[in-house]
């Protein structure tokens, strides 16, 4: 018998152990977070992560923009999804388009978790001020996620239109559906955001990093131009402009914008590094002998002709037509993203030169604006022009729209240029409603049709 | 009348025999009918009474029984005997083989049963059926053998996972000798890359399954409806396979040494063009295009420059015709050694074996090699104490191969390279494949085969000790203690001069994996006659489980170039750097009782109550019971004399199983690490569900069994369906979450269908015997509800939906355009545009992802085997078919190389990828009748995802012939029995379809809302082995 008091007495020793409580070591529960100063801190270094994502910042969200556009087409192998960037003809069951919307919410989402919490936590050793420096970054971030998913899904031209894009204010639950705001509404959240973010943000803050004030305003800038408000644009990228932290790089150095992570032109700038690292050189050039099945995102012919008719322009340069594999040709790749070996390109998220042209366009055609405009073009190797040169309001516009095409290619603003302007039609032979993407078919079974499909999509 | 005793319960019993008065002293011999051999370790009892013994070494028994009383001698594998005693001393016995199926016994789990007891529907196979197999997973030995029971080799790789599939459910719970254990794939290694690097698909899937030696296995026993699983509760909802391994027996000590060896070839090749065809092709695409750009010259846009119609390719003249399936392609040897002994003594009982599995593969530079070590030990330390131990060791090193589910494979480069493209270039370096004309490639393949280097090896022990102590003959205890421990280590070198990691010179992946697993189970037995007539065994128990894993890995990059370094320390720059942690508990509480009436009436009960760390602490606790009855019309005494209808059993179960297959912490909102600008923060992981719980599973299930003529027909009918309720599911919920899906319960499947088995003995005499079994199963797997109807997926995460789920389908329905067939007069292949309703060509700019609609399924309409074994004298042979009828295969590869001469983007001198011999069919002139387009250089003549792809992929294969001969020495000498054989395996293979193999699965199976996707699995092999079996 004393064999079985041996077994029933290991028996009891073991059922006195729990095996159903069981911790993760690898993660944090969403409650221990928001619960210090540091706490807050680590959420506002993974809310920068959001933006990494492949999806959004880390590569795919500008190279949307511009393979729908006259800028750049599709490499790769025969991907569908990435084709239909490329030929203009998008439909709602696109896989980039559906990660791009999840990614850009998972921004909103993880800076609405700040936003919502900073101000709760109990530490006493953690002030209003930097309390305001988080939360201030976070809402500025919420902008520029909300203004990214209106410019891309949200008829964000027209005032009137209803046919915004769900604001989501609250982190979101997993049942939790928000529907389509219209899009004045949707500006008044994302103008509001930064307005808020401005005046949380430390002052005299300059991280190119991180969002500073400066590139609060820049942002605030560029949204007004969107939204047609010109007066607000203008005040804005003038603060930008004469803050003066932030130069235009001439036309021999400005290639450092490329190169020297971060240069004096970047307002605000991801950083990514050789074990976080960003896709654009893998999607842009990847290797010397790299055929086009390697390159997803490839220059257009086009470009070529374009920068052929603009004599001395050294962001010429930037574009390689002539590949060491024929296969790419006639087209061609950008050498914005060079960086093989460690593949650690920055996000160029705003920079000044961009913000000259958003002031060039919201002066218009005045002398300031040509002035304006002439700081870009004198610093990349063009000449000045005057007044005089233009025939036309709309003759100068078109010069603005080829500058930011000369500048900022490869950086993902064409679609978005085309579509405010109006100019779709006209530029890419397509109907007007594809001006912007469909929302995903996903969203629509998702929410049970809460979200309402783009116009034109409809089928 | 037949009385039917669990042979094991009358084993237990004889054991605990004790005096009597009044006794007549009987002894006797037992021997085997078919040879004389004595027959150790029997069992011999007095029929009504506990009463019993055992023989001895040489068969002998000696037993105190009452004058009238009647023995039952018993054994497995034999026909239970009984006779009177008479006044008979001496009672010799000689046993006859067991052939009918239904007096196997088999594991049910925390026991064993007759099959005749058991209510519930099983399937087993014995070792016999697939000994000596050329396979590393058991579950290859086991495809067309059990009705029900659908297995697919996904890829042909060495050591590579099978889709198992029960009833429709994929991935059973493997119970090895007791131990609970998954079919996963622990190795983190990647074989699968898109173009930027990133992971995509699953890759290679390699099963832990194939640690076990097959060739280790006594029996495999499938249980498939809730009534033989719920004891399983929380794990049995995709049904349970018992795994049971050679165990000793007592008598003479036995030793085995087994041997084989062989050859692997491709079984299906696709032929390709020759250069000559290849450039016919192209050039006749060039010539279609221009004569169309002469009619209209707007036809390719305004910007198009004619040139590229009329310069001619820069082909070469050298002669170069590289035929590249042949140059990635080996036939390949195999070979295994083993040797076993086992024996022992009445007290204790031993089995122990070794084996060395060494399989090159197909593909150059993969292959696959295994130890395996095994103890089995039993002890009877007291009448009442008896303990043992099963345990394994095992390690296993596969040569990975960069294949399956990529688009840079070795066979997905191999299938578009040119064949003007040489291997080598005139100095002996691997061509440069950038320099020839085929976009389609990533890498030469015969380069990517010999510079991306990678290896999984795994060591794994499974040991489980048990002791058990019997209170009383009817009442047992069991006490088990089990551990599964498995260390993975996974090595990847990209070479400097591989394309992959030429700009970083050279990039390594170092993975290391370990998991301890251990289980405690704890078992009451109750087993008892009442009154000759109520048969009663009663099962209750307690038993925990905890797993843990840590897994850590590293990349590197920058090699020093010629130094033939490739580990991480070498490395100029470390990438990557990862270290997680993960584990689960359970803990069950078990109970069960089988009752039958003169083994006439049956009914069963179990209930199985799990408590699972995978869910919120209030949702952890599932009850899962299940019922079962059984009627043996048979015994009824108003049945007659059952001459021809010897057997005959109604039976039906109900029940609920459970399934807990979700990732650990899925039931917890967390935050993960995420890096910024050299910090480190924190970032949200996941959106948690706080109701996560339970999937459950119902399950009905109705049957008969029958036996006609003495056993020589006999066969059952099953009739199941199967409701998986609440699934632990990935259901969409709005994006604006920032997440894509959530884990919750939520949808309904339903799997439904007949199975019939017929097995028979058409000739058995003394010199030859013939036994044959026949399945046919036919499932219809619904989807009965999901929470986002009509979701599309994609195999591939950068890829259009090639799935739909849909309410009313099947899971696995292709989602595709559809292919309206050519054009006779213009060529043009012509799809449906769902927005008008109308036939276009794919370059209309009409025809895009909207327009797809279901196309097909992956899962067939019926499937099943047809099994023979002969004997003639010493010959003997085995002969084993498999078919699947009414499944497609969405052939996303043959895109690539059924794409007639289109060149990738128009407009440059370079070609897509080479085309198999099919296209040579094409349209050719105004009038042809054909499914191949015409070719074209400019436009793309085909969709991808199109039903263009989408193949029959039904088969007959003759999976199995061997043909042996055993020699039996007449008069005693070195060794009792050597057998000889010759086999093929994969023998032959009836099928319409294109790919390699139709029984394909790229995603590797994991996932059935992905299945049937074939893009460039690795092939599949036909082997042909030699061997012996020598018996000492």
């Amino acid at each position: 018998m004393k064999y079985i008091y041996i077994l029933f007495i290991t028996t009891l020793l073991i059922s006195s152990c729990n095996v159903l409580d069981q911790g993760s070591p690898n993660d944090v529960a969403e409650d221990d977070v928001f619960t210090s100063e540091d706490g807050a801190n680590s959420a506002l270094i993974g809310l920068y992560n959001t933006l990494q994502a492949r999806d959004y910042y880390g590569g795919y969200y500008p190279m949307m923009s511009d393979m729908h556009s006259d800028i750049s087409t599709a490499g790769g192998f025969d991907n569908v999804s990435l084709q239909e960037l490329s030929d203009l003809s998008v439909t709602s069951s696109n896989i980039f388009v559906e990660q791009t919307w999840i990614a850009i919410y998972n921004s909103i989402n993880t800076a609405n978790a700040i936003i919502n919490n900073v101000d709760d936590i109990n530490d006493a050793a953690f002030t209003e001020e930097e309390r305001g420096h988080i939360k201030g970054q976070a809402l500025a971030i919420r902008a520029l996620a909300h203004f990214d998913l209106l410019r891309m899904f949200g008829e964000h031209w027209d005032q009137t239109s209803d046919f915004g894009i769900p604001v989501a204010l609250t982190k979101q639950g997993a049942n939790d559906v928000v529907s389509r705001s219209t899009v004045a509404e949707t500006y008044d959240a994302i103008l509001m955001d930064l307005d808020d973010a401005y005046s949380l943000i430390i002052a005299d803050d300059r991280s190119q990093f991180f969002v500073n004030p400066i590139a609060v305003k820049a942002i605030e800038a560029r949204v007004n131009l969107y939204k047609g408000d010109l007066a607000a644009t203008n005040a804005a990228a003038t603060e930008v402009i004469d803050d003066g932290t932030f130069q235009l790089l001439n036309e021999t150095s400005f290639t450092e914008i490329y190169t020297a992570y971060p240069s004096s032109e970047s307002l605000f700038e991801l950083v990514f590094d050789v074990q976080n690292r960003s896709g654009y050189n893998s999607l842009t050039y990847s290797r010397e002998d790299a055929l086009r099945t390697e390159v997803l995102w490839i220059a257009e012919e086009g470009m070529n002709d374009f920068f052929a008719s603009r004599a001395g322009d050294v962001r010429a340069d930037l574009l390689d037509f002539t590949n060491n594999d024929a296969s790419i040709e006639p087209d061609g790749r950008t050498q914005k993203y060079r960086g093989e070996e460690n593949r650690n390109n920055p996000a160029l998220i705003i920079r000044i030169a961009e913000v000259y042209l958003i002031r060039a366009e919201a002066n218009g055609f005045t002398q300031a604006g040509v002035n304006d405009l002439n700081m870009v073009r004198t610093n990349r190797g063009l000449s000045a022009v005057d007044v005089a040169d233009f025939a036309s309001a709309e003759e100068f516009l078109d010069a603005v729209l080829d500058e930011r095409k000369a500048e900022l290619n490869f950086e993902g603003h064409r679609m978005f240029d085309l579509a405010r302007t109006g100019k779709t039609n006209e530029v890419l032979d397509i109907d007007d409603y594809k001006s912007i993407f469909p929302i995903p078919f996903r969203e629509i079974t998702a929410t049970n049709g809460v979200l309402e499909q783009n116009p034109g999509y409809d089928e | 009348m037949r009385k039917f005793y669990c042979s094991l319960l009358a084993l237990i019993i004889s054991l605990s025999a004790f005096a009597q008065t009044d006794k007549v002293t009987v002894n006797g011999k037992v021997t085997d009918e078919a040879d004389g051999s004595a027959l150790p370790g029997l069992s011999i009892i007095e029929k009504g009474t506990t009463n019993g013994a055992s023989t001895d070494i040489s068969g002998k028994y000696t037993l105190s029984v009452s004058p009238n009383a009647i023995l039952v001698f018993s054994f497995i594998g034999y026909k239970t005997q009984e006779v009177e005693v008479g006044n008979r001393t001496t009672i010799d016995v000689s046993m006859g083989s067991d052939v009918v199926q239904l007096q196997d016994v088999v594991v049910v789990g925390y026991g064993t049963q007759q099959k005749k007891d058991i209510n519930g529907a099983v399937g087993s196979v014995r070792n016999n059926e697939f000994k000596d197999q050329p396979t590393t997973n058991v579950a290859g030995n086991l495809q067309g053998k059990m009705a029900g029971v659908n297995i697919t080799s996904a890829s042909g790789t060495p050591g590579a996972g099978m889709l198992v599939s029960i009833r429709g459910a994929s991935n059973p719970l493997y119970v090895v000798d007791g131990v609970p254990m998954l079919s996963e794939s622990n190795s983190s290694l990647a074989t699968s890359f898109d173009t930027e690097g990133n992971v995509v698909g699953s890759g290679q899937n390699v099963s832990s399954i194939a640690d076990i030696n097959p060739n280790d296995i006594e029996s495999v026993d499938v249980m498939k409806d809730a009534s033989a699983t719920a004891i399983y509760g929380a794990r049995a909802a995709n049904g349970v396979v018992f795994i049971t391994t050679k165990r000793g027996k007592s008598g003479k000590t036995k030793i085995n040494f087994n041997y084989y060896t062989g050859m692997q070839k491709v079984a299906r090749k696709i032929d390709f063009l020759n250069s000559q065809e290849f450039v016919a092709l192209n050039e006749e695409a060039r010539a279609n295009d221009l004569a169309l750009y002469n009619n209209d010259n707007t036809i390719f846009g305004p910007d198009f420059d004619p040139a590229v119609l009329t310069d001619p390719l820069n082909y070469g003249t050298d002669g170069t015709n590289t035929v590249w399936l042949d140059e990635v392609l080996q036939t390949a040897p195999i070979r295994n050694y083993e040797l076993s002994a086992s024996g022992g003594d009445k007290k204790t009982k031993f089995y122990v074996g070794g084996s060395y599995f060494d399989q090159e593969g197909i593909v150059i530079n993969s292959g696959y090699k295994r130890l395996t070590v095994r103890t089995n030990l039993d002890h009877q330390a007291t009448d009442k104490l008896s303990f043992g131990l099963s345990a394994s060791v095992s390690h296993s090193n596969n040569r990975r191969s960069f294949n399956d589910n990529t688009y840079t494979g070795i066979i997905t480069n191999a299938i578009g390279a040119s064949p003007l493209m040489p291997v080598y270039d005139e100095f002996g370096n691997y061509s440069n494949y950038e320099d020839y004309q085929v976009n389609w490639l990533s890498d030469n393949p015969v380069l990517s085969a010999n510079e991306i280097i990678a290896y999984t090896a795994t060591s794994r022990l499974i040991g489980s000790l048990f002791a058990e102590y019997k209170f009383t003959p009817s009442l047992k205890f069991r006490t088990s203690w089990s551990t599964d421990y498995s260390y993975v280590s996974d090595d990847q070198f990209f070479s400097p001069n591989t394309a992959d990691a030429e700009a970083v010179s050279g990039r390594a992946f170092k993975g290391n994996f370990e998991q301890l697993t251990w289980l405690n189970e704890n078992i009451l037995t109750f087993s008892k006659t009442f009154s000759e007539a109520h048969n009663v065994n009663v099962v209750a128990g307690f038993t925990m489980q905890e797993s843990k894993s840590d897994y850590t890995s590293i990349n590197g990059q920058g090699f020093p170039i010629g130094s033939g370094l490739q580990k991480i320390s070498s490395a100029a720059v470390i990438t990557n750097g990862a270290n997680l942690e993960t584990s689960y508990g359970l803990m069950s509480y078990l109970a069960r009782v089988n009752y039958d009436y003169r083994s006439k009436y049956f009914l069963s009960a179990t209930v199985r109550a799990d408590g699972s760390s995978r869910f919120p602490k209030d949702k952890r606790y599932g009850v899962f019971p299940s019922f079962s009855a059984g009627w043996a019309i048979s015994e009824e005494d108003f049945f007659g004399d059952g001459k021809t209808v010897n057997y005959l059993k109604l039976r039906g179960s109900y029940g609920i199983t459970g399934d807990q297959e979700i990732g650990n912490f899925q039931n917890v909102s967390f935050y993960q690490p995420a890096k910024y600008n050299g910090q480190s923060g924190l970032k949200p992981r996941n959106i948690a569900d706080p109701n996560l719980s339970w999937q459950s599973n119902e399950q009905l299930n109705v049957g008969i069994d029958w036996e006609l003529f003495n056993g020589k027909v006999s066969g059952s009918v099953d009739y199941f369906k199967s409701n998986k309720k609440d699934l632990l599911n990935n259901s969409l919920i709005a994006g604006s979450t920032g997440f894509p899906t959530i884990t919750r319960n939520a949808g309904e499947i339903q799997n439904s269908g007949w199975e019939f088995t017929v097995a028979a003995t058409p000739v058995a005499n003394e010199k030859f015997r013939w036994n044959t079994d026949f399945n046919i199963s036919f499932i219809k797997n619904e989807i009965i509800s999901w929470p986002s109807d009509g979701q599309l997926v994609s195999a591939y995460n950068d890829l259009s939906p090639t799935h739909v789920i849909k309410v009313g389908e099947a899971m696995g329905t292709f989602w595709a355009v559809k292919y309206l067939g050519v054009d006779p007069q213009t060529g043009d292949a012509l799809f449906l545009d769902l927005q008008t309703l109308t036939s276009q060509t794919a370059s209309s700019g009409l025809i895009d992802s909207d327009d797809a609609l279901i196309a097909g399924k992956a899962i067939p309409d019926f499937f099943g085997g047809w099994n023979n074994t002969l004997n003639y004298k010493n010959f003997d042979a085995l002969l084993a078919f498999q078919y699947s009828v009414g499944n497609d295969v969405y052939n996303l590869i043959r895109a690539t190389y059924q794409n007639v001469g289109w060149s990738n983007e128009g407009g440059v001198d370079q070609v897509y990828a080479n085309n198999w011999s099919g296209v040579k069919d094409r349209w050719q002139k105004p009038g042809d009748q054909t499914d191949i387009p015409r070719a074209s250089f400019i436009n793309q003549n085909y969709v991808e995802n199109s039903t263009m792809f989408i193949e029959d992929g039904s088969f007959l294969r003759f999976r199995t012939l061997s043909l042996g001969y055993t020699i039996k020495p007449k008069s005693p000498t070195w060794f009792d029995n050597i057998r000889i054989y010759g086999q093929i395996q994969n023998l032959y293979t009836f099928t319409e379809y294109v790919g390699f193999d139709p029984e394909v699965s790229s995603t590797g199976g994991g996932n059935p809302q992905t299945a049937g996707i074939d893009y460039a699995a690795y092939p599949q092999p036909r082997t042909f082995t030699i061997g012996f079996n020598l018996g000492l």
